[in-house]
């Protein structure tokens, strides 16, 4: 094996390298403060690396495969978890029961974001579970970080049984494929995988594992508990990062895999998507805490995703890229300004951030953009996304449920507006006081700013998308 | 129909490993439970022989009967769980409905595999035998394998990060 084809991994090689590092360093030192700036600087080095150095090819035999198309997915993916650990940073360091953990915190986080890498590099079955596994096992430990709290043991269980359960049905499905095809290589599968009854079992086993992670409706039952249970930063890891690595490895499934199966998948994920934007909007609507709230948001946007799979055609896949890019921006953005308030104050409820605009105008505008983003009103960036997908929708003539998704995003819109108007325009006795958020919020938050506006502002960015997309 | 031993042992196995199962899951005292599941890994492993694969039999029993069933007789020992009322639940919507689906899922399962499949299946091969010795088996990890193994062995280290970040913070 040359540099070159080793080099085609430098992505997870440079993530878990600093995992290990980070590992080093906490057993080294007892001022665990000072792993953190380490930390983020090599993560920061990481991530520009991904957005510089372009690899395509494929190893071991086709275990491993990478595209500039797969490139992109996992700088989405990294630039979102330098987010997530930048917001981190204040819940870390400034509470001093927190310090012991800062290096266990990043090692798993950084380690769960290698095996989303391998599991969207995957060229065969076995890599693409050993990524899924890694990708959520270690998180299991965050989910139930507050174990003394009944709900955070609560979400922790919930957690690793749901997780279980899928990856039990994922394996059958994998088995059942691999027992008529032969093979469990995408290259081969690709070829030989035909529409028999046992085979389109196969196919509704590893999509109902993958639609776990993706929480859609009706395999969402676990999401609302552990996103409410477990620590903020875990939540928006959850809510965007997984989900977001989860629909990829779905795509890469659904387009290279499974090609032959589009008329199965075309009905089946019109219904799943009609299911989950309707039911996560109707539970969000009527939700006071401001992160069940947003978990709720979170199951109704993955709703629009599968608009975009409709056709199986190259430019949903970049649009639904495009979507999950901006997703993991808004997304983020919300719950950053969750994270800081909730660690500085410890409110969680809508009825808290009452008056919060009086007391705290940065962190609000922030918090207004992406939920603006999220309800996709123009000019932000959110609006450009959801109307690509609609527009996927109705080339495809699939007008019913285009209906279906337009009304989704007008209730949308209600409950959004709803926490946007209790911080600008509700009066209240006792606002939460003036918070003073440290440099690494700052810095992620301006960042999930910086993507809102930008990403939709300029079409060279879904442009150089569409370019990649054309080779999965 | 000819009689064979390796049928016969199957079904014999088969039946023994789905009704220590059920076993497991519906007995009060999770001592018995646990017993069951010793009982559920043995027959398991008998089907792993069946399928040729020694080593990976040897394994299941070496592994899951001797090292993870002490772990859980320690466990519930040290637990000592007094109070089994909790564990048991009234027949409720819940129960049924579950049962129901179950069922469906049993007949959707055995109707596909009897009506939906002729033929044979394509990954068995004469070959197979070979495979499940430890020499055949160390060989493909080490050579074909050997990134699967390489991250699965990343993937227990990342676990026991994990175990150790739950367990080493204080009880306050």
């Amino acid at each position: 094996m040359t540099i070159d084809q080793f080099l085609l991994m430098k992505n997870e090689i440079l993530l878990i390298a600093i995992a290990v590092i980070v590992l080093i360093i906490d057993l080294m030192t007892d001022n665990k403060k000072i792993l953190f700036p380490v930390m983020i600087i090599l993560f920061i080095f990481t991530t520009v690396i991904g957005f510089i150095y372009q690899t395509d090819g494929e190893l071991f035999g086709g275990m491993y495969r990478s595209t500039p198309l797969i490139n992109m997915m996992k700088n989405i993916l990294n630039t979102g978890v330098l987010i997530i650990l930048l917001q981190s940073a204040g819940w870390l360091i400034n509470k001093a029961e927190n310090h012991e953990n800062i290096g266990g915190f990043c090692f798993i986080l950084i380690s769960s974001l290698a095996g989303m890498c391998f599991m969207i590099s995957s060229g065969d079955f076995l890599m693409f579970y050993l990524g899924l596994e890694l990708a959520t096992i270690p998180i299991a430990a965050l989910v139930a970080y507050e174990k003394m709290k009944f709900l955070s043991a609560e979400a922790g269980t919930k957690f690793i049984l749901s997780a279980v359960l899928s990856s039990g049905i994922l394996l059958y499905g994998i088995s059942i494929l691999y027992g008529t095809n032969g093979s469990i290589l995408f290259k081969d599968l690709n070829n030989s995988v035909e529409i028999t009854n046992l085979q389109a079992l196969a196919f509704i086993f590893i999509l109902s594992g993958i639609a776990f992670k993706i929480s859609l409706v009706p395999f969402h039952l676990w999401t609302a508990d552990v996103y409410e249970g477990a620590p903020v930063n875990i939540t928006s890891f959850l809510s965007s990062i997984s989900k977001a690595a989860s629909v990829f490895i779905l795509l890469i499934l659904l387009f290279t895999v499974f090609i032959n199966f589009s008329e199965i998948w075309n009905e089946l994920l019109v219904y799943l998507s009609i299911l989950t934007m309707t039911i996560g909007n109707l539970f969000a609507i009527r939700q006071q805490n401001l992160k069940r709230f947003l978990a709720f948001s979170s199951i109704a946007q993955a709703g629009f995703i599968p608009l975009g799979f409709i056709g199986g055609t190259s430019l949903g896949a970049s649009t639904v890229l495009y979507f999950l890019l901006i997703y993991v921006f808004s997304n983020l953005g919300a719950f950053g300004v969750v994270s800081v308030v909730t660690s500085a104050t410890g409110k969680e409820s809508m009825n808290d951030y009452n008056g919060f605009y009086k007391t705290n105008r940065g962190l609000s505008i922030v918090m207004m953009l992406s939920l603006f983003s999220l309800a996709g009103i123009p000019p932000v960036a959110g609006f450009f996304s959801k109307f690509f997908l609609f527009t996927i929708a109705a080339k495809q003539g699939y007008y019913f449920l285009l209906f279906i998704a337009v009304i989704n995003a007008t209730i949308s819109l209600y409950y959004y507006l709803l926490v946007v108007k209790a911080m600008f325009i509700n009066e209240n006795e006792q606002p939460i006081e003036k918070i003073t958020s440290d440099v690494y919020a700052k810095l992620g938050l301006a960042i999930c700013v910086l993507g809102i506006v930008f990403t939709g502002l300029f079409g060279i960015i879904f442009d150089y998308i569409n370019t990649l997309s054309k080779g999965i | 129909m000819e009689f064979k031993l390796e049928t016969f042992l199957f079904f014999f196995l088969a039946v023994s490993s789905i009704i220590s199962a059920i076993m497991m899951i519906t007995r009060k005292s999770p001592i018995s439970s646990a017993l069951f599941l010793i009982l559920n890994f043995f027959t398991v492993s008998g089907l792993y022989l069946l399928l040729k694969a020694q080593f990976i039999a040897v394994i299941q029993v070496l592994v899951y009967m001797g090292a993870i069933m002490v772990l859980f007789l320690f466990v519930i020992m040290l637990l000592n769980l007094q109070d089994k009322s909790k564990f048991k639940e009234k027949y409720s919507y819940k129960k049924i409905t579950s049962l129901l689906l179950s069922i469906l899922l049993f007949c959707i399962l055995s109707f596909t595999l009897y009506f939906g499949f002729t033929g044979k299946f394509k990954a068995m091969s004469d070959a197979a035998g070979d495979l499940g010795k430890a020499e055949t088996l160390g060989a493909e990890l080490f050579t074909a394998f050997s990134f699967p193994f390489e991250l699965a062995s990343f993937l227990l280290l990342a676990a026991i990060v994990g175990a150790v970040v739950l367990a080493k913070k204080k009880f306050n």
